[in-house]
């Protein structure tokens, strides 16, 4: 899979403390287009083939575009006549005046097919080109073939805190199904690696619900990821995506289509393994230890702001979102060429930004101010509360555990109508 | 100047949907060349769009076609062109009642049909001359000797003597143009006596208000009478006095026979309805024509914005259809379910299903309409009855039928409905007319082949979908149609359906009590399968007078939420979401569960058979 998630997260169970980024502080994701091969379900933007040359390109453009970004200020992706500048808590901003940073995410794609010394060189021209908090969550997705221990130390030794594995399954056919091509052990020996390297935490991507896995496949995988000591584990149900080789196995009746009550009963089972092994579930597909949470997804989840580089990378700052074209090609062109890959922006209405703080923000445990929502169809919560789907104290509205797998179903719900014309 | 009445002719075409009617009118304005080829369009005669895409005729329409006769003689004639269904059959009557001569064109493929069985006893009945004539004889499939003499056993006559067209080519054209010079009647009338003029149809125009067909019976219209229609009361001086020939065209006067419109700055068809008489304000007739009566509907139905917020707009739309349909009936109602909206009455279920499609196209405004029913007469028990209550109730919406113990008996309306098939589907006509609670009339053997089968049925049993069952029962071979017969009494219940234990009243319906159980478990399981997986169990029961008879249960969705919401993720979930809130609003939300529009009928097509 292309692998990309910017979302998994995970933590090498720390023996020390992890210290916290400020809350609120802003991220950047920084996306690396290239896979070894594209995975049958995968619709991400990824450029597959051995094409050194392109990644070379690569390594180049990204701190390019980190400077231009940079150096163009937070005026430059907020709103006009927004303030710009995100005053951060402790009040210090730099000289152009951006905000401290708490988090980086390199996504991807596979980051890791870059070699060690590009990737760390990436990251540490984010460290240089912005103020990054010295606690800063600095996390790189991987593919477990891909991990090896020397690139691991490079990667530590550039500030990366947190390496997030795309291991799957662990079962060989479901992994055979999803056209993923790693062995089942090399899971285990990138997180003993990551271990050893001093990455301080370890995430790993599960997939479930996958056409031919049974319940104890699940079980099964649940268990070993927990048996890694892993810190935290993210378990996405798997979507069919219009376009992909998958669908169109769907499409021909290959493979059976997805079972939304099997999927929900996974769901129920990973919450159930994971919550024995001490992992809490913090959104609808994340769980960690307590404190282990990813400072970066939680970002998406709150509202927050973040900038974005790289080939089809998504921005937001302040009600401003902005994407980065997609194609690999025209990315590197637009970069060497001097401007910016920048494809398309928008800045949200205000019932806009209320809808995606609702969304987002029911997909977590804490669920999300009702200051930042309302107004919601305040007739629907009664019979959300009664149904023990909803918890509504005076300040937030959050999902019950039987409420989570339905986020968007009561998203739905919840969205007032809209006031005629 | 009027016309001499002993050269005019006034006629009219009883066909079954598809026998040519459209066609052999197209043909008849070209062959008195009236309408030359490059002006032809198919149906002219047609306006509406409804008319042209159904291929069917709602509206009367009158075009006046002077025709040299090979006598050399120069005559007028009147097309009357009618609408054919039984929804209409009032119009139908008033439209023969201003012609003398009728033709009866039968497909020589598909022979005789209930249909126009039904219209030529209207015909005869109004004592018009029968002209019969077969159509499509071109078509390979046609059998006109065989159809020739189920006709002439319709008729009597000699089945030679039957002329035969094909009205697509025009071939014999001319002959039925002859034949009906010769034999339909010239009209008779009262020059000089005070006007009266029947009124067989009236049609709204935004601009000049409402336009009104008449047939001159007695006297003389100019453009400067001051007219009055006699049932309405309205009267106001005549605008524009014409004919339709084959646009309409000014006149200075239409006396006895002569079939033309006026218009006179009348608001609404309701002041000029159908069968209504037209006479001169200042010298009236004595006496208004015979047979007008006030529409009836037959056929009520609830009528409620999806939004409820479009109440106003659908009240406004509503009012702006009975400008020009004074046969349909709107007034308010309160659903607890559904909230405000309108119960309307229809003349039949074509009727109801063109105003519902009128509204839908040219109002657009979401609509949730209840299954069809009929009204039912109620009688009460004395000894529950109010102060000052009436003994006996009317009930046209099933949600209001007063509780079983307050009922001394009840009464639903009936109909003798004529079914002609083919011998060979006799058995399967009956047994659906059986399950259909039919009793059967009387059987005839129209010949061999085709058997004319009456019953009586209650209206209850057929409006929804007993046509559709006839026809594939039958290959699509029987044919049908009915006339009101009174009420009769029944043994009736109500079933409700109750939804997370609320009982929804739009879905209320009353049913023979013989068939409750097999109608509630029906309707029960058709719901589960229309409603959709939500985010609570529904259970759905249906229940008489508060016992359940039947329960399922829609199961809640277990997962309703996207595995990834990171980065670029959150605006693809915003834009979805923002549509899937649009698509609501095509669902009605009763308590706390979302029911599609389409459930509320649909549901009703659980038959039972």
């Amino acid at each position: 899979m292309a692998v990309v998630t910017h979302a998994a997260d995970a933590v090498v169970a720390a023996p020390t403390p992890v210290s916290l980024p400020t809350p609120g502080a802003p991220g950047v994701y920084v996306h690396v287009p290239f896979c070894a091969h594209r995975c049958d379900y995968c619709d991400f933007a990824v450029t597959t083939g051995a094409d050194a040359l392109a990644r070379r390109r690569s390594v180049a453009a990204l701190p390019r575009e980190l400077a231009t970004v940079a150096a163009a200020g937070p005026a430059a992706v907020a709103p006009r006549g927004a303030a710009g500048v995100l005053a951060a808590p402790d009040g210090a901003a730099d000289i152009a005046g951006w905000p401290v940073f708490g988090s980086v995410f390199v996504g991807g794609g596979t980051p890791t097919l870059l070699d060690a010394d590009d990737l760390a060189g990436v990251v540490r021209a984010v460290a240089t080109a912005l103020p990054l908090a010295g606690d800063a969550e600095i996390t790189v997705e991987a593919n477990p073939e891909t991990v090896i221990a020397e690139s691991l130390a490079t990667l530590v030794a550039a500030g990366v805190t947190r390496l997030s594995l795309g291991a799957q399954s662990f079962s060989p056919s479901v992994l055979a199904t999803l056209g993923r091509r790693h062995d089942v052990s090399s899971v285990a020996s990138a997180v003993t690696a990551a271990r050893a390297a001093g990455v301080a935490q370890v995430s790993v991507d599960l997939i479930y619900g996958t056409p031919g896995e049974r319940d104890a496949d699940w079980h099964a995988s649940l268990r070993q990821a927990v048996g890694l000591g892993v810190d935290h584990v993210s378990c996405y149900a798997l979507t069919v995506e219009a376009n992909t080789p998958f669908a169109a196995r769907v499409r021909r009746g290959e493979v059976p289509d997805i079972d939304e009550d099997v999927q929900a009963r996974r769901m129920a089972t990973a919450d159930a393994v994971l919550a024995a092994a001490g992992l809490r579930r913090y959104e609808v597909s994340n769980w960690a230890r307590p404190g282990a949470e990813s400072a970066h997804n939680r970002t998406y989840w709150r509202g927050g702001d973040w900038l974005a580089l790289g080939a089809s990378s998504h921005g937001h700052w302040q009600g401003r979102r902005w994407w980065n074209v997609r194609p690999t090609g025209r990315y590197l062109a637009a970069v060497e060429a001097g401007g910016a890959p920048v494809a398309g922006a928008e800045v949200l209405t205000a019932e806009q930004r209320r809808t995606e703080r609702l969304l987002t923000g029911l997909r977590t445990v804490d669920g999300v101010p009702r200051a930042a929502v309302t107004p919601v169809d305040e007739a629907q919560i009664g019979a959300l509360v009664r149904a023990g789907l909803l918890v509504d104290d005076a300040a937030r509205l959050r999902l019950t555990p039987a409420g989570l797998p339905l986020a968007d179903g009561i998203a739905l719900r919840l969205l007032p109508a809209r006031e005629r014309c | 100047m009027t016309y001499p009445i002993e050269r005019i002719r006034n006629f009219a075409i009883i066909a079954h949907v598809d026998h040519g009617k459209s066609t052999l009118a197209d043909r008849m304005l070209q062959a008195t060349k009236l309408v030359d080829a490059r002006d032809m369009r198919e149906q002219y005669l047609d306006r509406m769009d409804i008319e042209r895409e159904r291929g069917i005729t709602i509206k009367a329409q009158a075009v006046r076609m002077p025709y040299e006769a090979s006598d050399g003689s120069e005559y007028l004639l009147n097309l009357i062109d009618t609408p054919g269904h039984v929804d209409f059959s009032y119009e139908v009557s008033r439209a023969m009642n201003a012609c003398e001569g009728a033709i009866l064109l039968v497909d020589a493929a598909q022979g005789v049909q209930a249909q126009t069985v039904a219209n030529l006893y209207v015909a005869i009945e109004a004592g018009l001359e029968v002209v019969p004539v077969l159509n499509k004889i071109d078509l390979p499939a046609a059998r006109p000797e065989e159809v020739a003499e189920e006709v002439a056993a319709l008729l009597g006559g000699d089945p030679a003597d039957i002329l035969a067209v094909s009205a697509k080519t025009g071939q014999g054209v001319p002959e039925v143009l002859e034949r009906i010079v010769a034999h339909v009647p010239a009209p008779r009338g009262d020059v000089d006596g005070p006007p009266r003029g029947l009124v067989f149809d009236s049609v709204f125009d935004p601009y000049r208000g409402v336009i009104t067909f008449v047939r001159i019976i007695d006297g003389i219209l100019r453009p400067d009478t001051h007219i009055r229609l006699m049932a309405t009361g309205f009267h106001n001086g005549i605008d524009e006095l014409g004919v339709i020939s084959p646009e309409p065209r000014p006149v200075d006067a239409l006396g006895p026979g002569e079939v033309g419109y006026f218009t006179a700055a009348i608001k609404a068809v309701e002041l000029a309805k159908v069968g209504d008489t037209v006479t001169d304000h200042v010298r009236p007739a004595p006496q208004p024509l015979p047979g007008y009566r006030e529409p009836t509907p037959m056929v009520f139905s609830g009528l409620y914005p999806v939004d409820s917020a479009d109440f106003p707009d659908l009240r406004d739309a509503l009012e702006k259809l009975r400008l020009n349909d004074a046969s349909f009936t709107f007034e308010p109602e309160t659903s607890v379910a559904l909230g405000f909206g309108f119960r309307c009455g229809f003349l039949g279920l074509l009727h109801m299903e063109i105003i519902s499609e009128r509204l839908d196209r040219e109002f657009d405004i979401p609509l949730v309409t209840t299954a069809p029913n009929v009204a039912y007469e109620v009688h009460l028990d004395e000894r529950t009855l109010k102060p000052n209550e009436p003994r006996v109730v009317t009930v046209s919406n099933p949600a209001e039928l007063p509780a079983p113990n307050r009922i001394d008996h009840l009464l639903e309306p009936v109909v003798d409905a004529m079914v002609l098939c083919p011998s060979e589907y006799v058995g399967a006509v009956m047994q659906l007319c059986e399950r259909r609670r039919g009793e059967l009339a009387k059987m005839d053997y129209l010949s061999e082949q085709r058997v004319e089968l009456r019953y009586t049925l209650p209206l209850g049993e057929i409006i929804f979908d007993f046509f559709d069952r006839l026809k594939s029962s039958t290959r699509g071979y029987a044919s049908l149609d009915y006339e009101p017969a009174g009420m009769r009494r029944s043994k009736l219940v109500k079933v409700d359906i109750l939804l997370n234990g609320e009982p929804v009243d739009a879905f209320s319906a009353i049913v023979h009590a013989d068939k409750s159980y097999e109608y509630g478990k029906a309707m029960v399981s058709k719901l589960r399968e229309l409603i959709p997986r939500q985010l609570f169990d529904v259970p759905i029961q249906a229940a008489i007078g508060g016992k359940i008879i039947s329960r399922e249960t829609v199961k809640a969705r277990r997962k309703d939420v996207l595995a990834k919401c990171y980065g670029g993720d959150i605006t693809r979930k915003r834009k979805l979401l923002e549509r899937q809130k649009e698509g609501k609003k095509r669902m009605k939300s009763v308590g706390a569960v979302e029911i599609p529009q389409e459930a509320f009928v649909a549901a009703l097509s659980v038959g039972g058979d």
